[in-house]
């Protein structure tokens, strides 16, 4: 079960998730929380291949540490952003923000 | 080249040919604010152009033709050369041109004084003598095509010379429009010739052998659409209402273009190719047929008219006729020598009315004559000559001509042309002496002149009139009476000269009975003189009626008048044909199908877009779901 | 040894259920709450999986940084955007097969590229433990990963900044 191809399914299956959560929700808090998914799906992905493939194995971790890193900047932005879209729309509702509607 | 500039004859045709080419240019670039240097370079160009037209025909006059040519261009097989051709024909016409624009142009000296536009009348007097000269002595169809087209430019210009005057400016232009009409025939009739013949050569053309090749029908069918040509230039029926409306030019113009020359090249061209035009009988009947309607037509219009011009007009049209007929009836001679004849009188009468026009300001013969016109002697005599020469009265040159086409017809099987040609006669002497004696005999006398200062202006040293202005008018005119009254004893050495070019040739022609002669003879002379004297008793006696026989008809006079509804008849055939139908056409063609088509391709552009408007909802999720769905099936395709 | 496997195996399938439950959750139910929830789920579990794969430093730091920190923020997000009086409405059928289907595709093209694909290990990796320890992973983020470890402290900074106008902005806005 400790195989390469497993982890890959997982992270496989979670990314699947997170798009299916990004396509279909409706609430921007909603579609952010799927977008963590998917943030993890790829992470997960990387440390599979560091531990069964890299040649040195620290690179990858390297990479995974970053990558949290980053996620956890959008979130704080994108968190704020829906601040701002909440007091200007006051809903969540993505399906309400449609002025761009040609 | 060398020896070419060597032989005086080559270069007297090219020195003659090319000065009014070169004149007209000088004029137009350089001295257009000098009316009198204008003048005097045009009359320099012209003295020489005929002093070299007079040399070429004393020297040539008894050699065979002389041709100088050189390619112009080629393509395919054809070769198109530019050159002159020198036969007797030529050189009679080049004499001809020569001698009476040069004759005009002194007169204009006199007559153009003072107008403000007379540099620019003179670069066009210099345009119509070099397109003329060089259209009769081309040595192929096509360089007499364009010389013929440059004949017509000139024309135009000198017509709506006035062109501030309504009037005159739609004159030009349907005078330039009726021409091109005839020109259509005359560019397909050489478009013919191109595809059967291959060649324009005109010596070749009326060579025997080459016609031989031909079959029947298509040289009827070449042959008439050059006449096409013909009716447009010469103005037969039914393109004849051009001429009169040409008369709103300067008289002098009228002299030379619309009565001596211009209107000549129609019937010299006729005579160019007269011995292709001769191996059709259909296209010679045809020919015939028009220039009998066409003189009989225009003589009924001039018996009513009231303007000394419109009168020469029509009687130019009436000559025009005659010649035609007698080119078809196969008369080369005949229709060759009234042209010479003609061209002497008609423009000796048009000088002569310019002299009246001048003084009395008015083209009205009814007010000329109670203004005293017979007081002035010279024109009066001159015109009462020239009147005798239209009338064939003998001893003067008309009768000699007419006698020559009546002979012509005479000879022919169907005596209804010959009858035709008598009665056309006594029209043409009614009208002329019509005219004569309302201005000799006015009604109710002569009333005396409203302007002072032009009376009694016979000696022309009147203190407002410069001497020089009445003289520079009247020696033209004595001269061409002059040669009116000599022109007829030249007929048989003329005829020898023609003849010649014309047995070169080898091809047979009509030549006039002498059986016939003598009674034609007494038959013609006696149509003119009942002529004069119906005219005389309509309008020449003391107390007579001075309505013409013509007038008790009040329908016929309206119809002769108003020129047999022609003008009518082509103003609305236009309407309804072409701006009716062809103008309506290409409007809506421009609004339906161009605009339409493009204004079709907005509108369906932005109905797309409206339609397709919807993809643009602003969902966020729609377009990151048809990314997937394009990202998903790509991957697919590419693992797969 | 062998029950020791036999645990290890149920742990690992223990843990990979419970990561799939926790982004089911995260997903489908419509409350937030119940969402976030299953989020901190997931990502434990996934944590777990970093157990698995040799690193107890990068779970320690998964813990840490999502679930302690980005989980929280969310909560936090969730309490000020009052989402949870507001009605839903329906949603519309296509929307969601269409959804459905992109994301089947994507995991099928997914599965079948890992599964067929010849992975083989890099020639250069060895057998040596000492590369699998913290001090190492300190020592190139001080030495060959400087650049990198700088630049990701500047956009966290900017990141931090950027938030705090955002929201800030909206507040001055009547």
């Amino acid at each position: 079960m400790n195989h390469l191809s497993t982890y890959l399914i997982i992270s496989a299956l979670l990314f699947s998730l997170g798009l299916l959560g990004i396509l279909q929700r409706r609430s921007l808090i909603g579609m952010l929380i799927s977008v963590e998914l998917l943030l993890n799906a790829a992470n997960l992905n990387f440390m599979a291949f560091n531990c069964f493939l890299a040649p040195d194995p620290a690179t990858g971790q390297i990479i995974a540490l970053f990558v949290m890193g980053l996620a956890a900047a959008e979130v704080a932005i994108g968190l704020s952003i829906i601040l701002a879209l909440f007091r200007k729309m006051h809903s969540v509702n993505i399906e309400l923000a449609q002025h761009l509607r040609g | 080249m060398g020896e070419f500039l060597k032989d005086p004859v080559f270069l007297a045709t090219v020195l003659g040919t090319t000065l009014p080419f070169f004149s007209m240019a000088a004029i137009l670039i350089l001295t257009r604010s000098n009316p009198g240097l204008s003048s005097k370079i045009s009359l320099a160009a012209i003295s020489t152009s005929a002093a070299c037209a007079l040399y070429l025909l004393v020297k040539l006059h008894s050699a065979p033709p002389v041709q100088f040519r050189t390619l112009w261009f080629t393509s395919g097989n054809l070769n198109v050369t530019f050159g002159y051709y020198l036969d007797s024909l030529s050189l009679l016409m080049l004499t001809i041109v020569g001698v009476i624009s040069c004759l005009v142009q002194v007169y204009s000296v006199g007559y153009m004084a003072g107008d403000p536009g007379c540099s620019r009348y003179y670069a066009f007097q210099s345009l119509f003598a070099w397109a003329m000269m060089n259209n009769v002595i081309a040595g192929n169809m096509l360089q007499l095509f364009v010389f013929w087209e440059l004949v017509g430019l000139a024309s135009y210009f000198l017509i709506g010379f006035y062109y501030e005057k309504w009037s005159a400016s739609q004159a030009g232009k349907k005078a330039f429009v009726m021409n091109r009409v005839g020109d259509v025939g005359f560019l397909l009739g050489l478009i013919f010739l191109l595809i059967y013949f291959g060649n324009l050569e005109i010596p070749e053309l009326n060579h025997a052998a080459a016609t031989h090749g031909m079959p029947r029908g298509l040289i009827t069918v070449s042959a008439l659409l050059f006449f096409c040509g013909v009716i447009g230039k010469s103005a037969q029926f039914p393109l004849l209402t051009w001429l009169p409306d040409a008369m709103e030019g300067p008289t002098p113009v009228s002299a030379l273009l619309h009565s001596a020359t211009m209107v000549a090249a129609g019937v010299y061209m006729f005579s160019r190719i007269f011995p292709f035009f001769s191996v059709s009988p259909d296209a010679m009947e045809i020919t015939l047929a028009v220039g009998t309607v066409t003189m009989l037509l225009s003589a009924t219009m001039a018996i009513v008219s009231y303007d000394v011009k419109a009168v020469w007009a029509y009687s130019t049209i009436s000559q025009l006729g005659m010649m035609v007929m007698a080119l078809g009836a196969g008369g080369y001679f005949a229709g060759v020598y009234h042209l010479t004849t003609h061209a002497g009188f008609k423009a000796l009468l048009f000088l002569c009315s310019g002299i009246f026009i001048h003084e009395f300001h008015t083209n009205d013969m009814r007010i000329i004559g109670r203004q005293g016109g017979r007081r002035l002697k010279i024109p009066m005599v001159c015109m009462t000559i020239g009147a005798l020469a239209l009338s064939g009265v003998f001893p003067f040159s008309g009768f000699f001509s007419k006698e020559a086409i009546l002979a012509v017809l005479a000879a022919h099987p169907n005596k209804t042309w010959v009858a035709a040609g008598l009665l056309g006669t006594v029209f043409t002497a009614y009208y002329s002496f019509r005219l004569i004696f309302l201005i000799l005999f006015p009604e109710g006398g002569i009333a005396g002149k409203a302007h002072g200062p032009h009376a009694d202006s016979a000696q022309g040293n009147e203190d407002e009139h410069p001497g020089y202005i009445f003289w520079t008018m009247a020696i033209p005119v004595m001269v061409l009476a002059g040669a009116t009254m000599v022109l007829g004893f030249v007929e048989n050495p003329l005829r020898r000269f023609l003849d010649r070019s014309i047995q070169t040739l080898a091809v047979q022609y009509v030549a006039g009975h002498e059986g016939m002669a003598g009674r034609i003879l007494i038959l013609g002379s006696c149509a003119g003189l009942f002529g004069i004297a119906l005219s005389w008793f309509e309008f020449g006696r003391k107390g007579a009626g001075r309505i013409g026989f013509v007038g008790r008809f009040p329908a016929v006079w309206k119809l002769f008048d108003r020129r047999w509804f022609l003008d009518d008849f082509f103003r609305k055939s236009l309407d309804t044909v072409v701006y009716g139908g062809l103008s309506r056409l290409s409007v809506k063609n421009d609004n339906r199908v161009i605009d339409g088509g493009i204004d079709g391709i907005c509108h369906l552009t932005e109905g797309v877009g409206r339609r397709l408007s919807f993809l643009q909802s602003g969902m966020l999720q729609y377009n990151l779901l048809v990314m997937l769905l394009g990202a998903g099936a790509a991957i697919i395709l590419l693992l797969v | 040894m062998q029950t020791l496997d036999f645990l290890t195996q149920t742990a690992f399938c223990a843990v990979i259920g419970l990561t799939v439950l926790g982004a089911m959750i995260a997903v489908f139910p419509h409350n937030i709450l119940y969402n976030v929830l299953g989020l901190a789920l997931a990502l434990s579990g996934i944590a777990g999986l970093y157990l698995f794969l040799g690193s107890f430093f990068i779970a320690l730091m998964q813990l840490l940084i999502y679930v302690g920190a980005i989980c929280i923020a969310i909560v936090f997000g969730i309490m000020l955007s009052r989402p949870l009086h507001q009605e839903v409405p329906k949603r519309a059928v296509p929307k969601v097969a269409l959804g459905a289907t992109a994301c089947t595709m994507f995991f099928v093209a997914a599965v079948t590229v890992a599964l067929k694909t010849d992975w083989r290990p890099s020639p250069g990796r060895g057998e040596d433990l000492s590369l699998w320890s913290v001090q190492r992973i300190g020592e190139l983020l001080l030495t060959r990963y400087e650049l990198v470890y700088e630049v990701i402290s500047l956009v966290l900074l900017v990141a931090i900044i950027g938030a705090v106008v955002t929201a800030g902005f909206s507040r001055r806005l009547p």
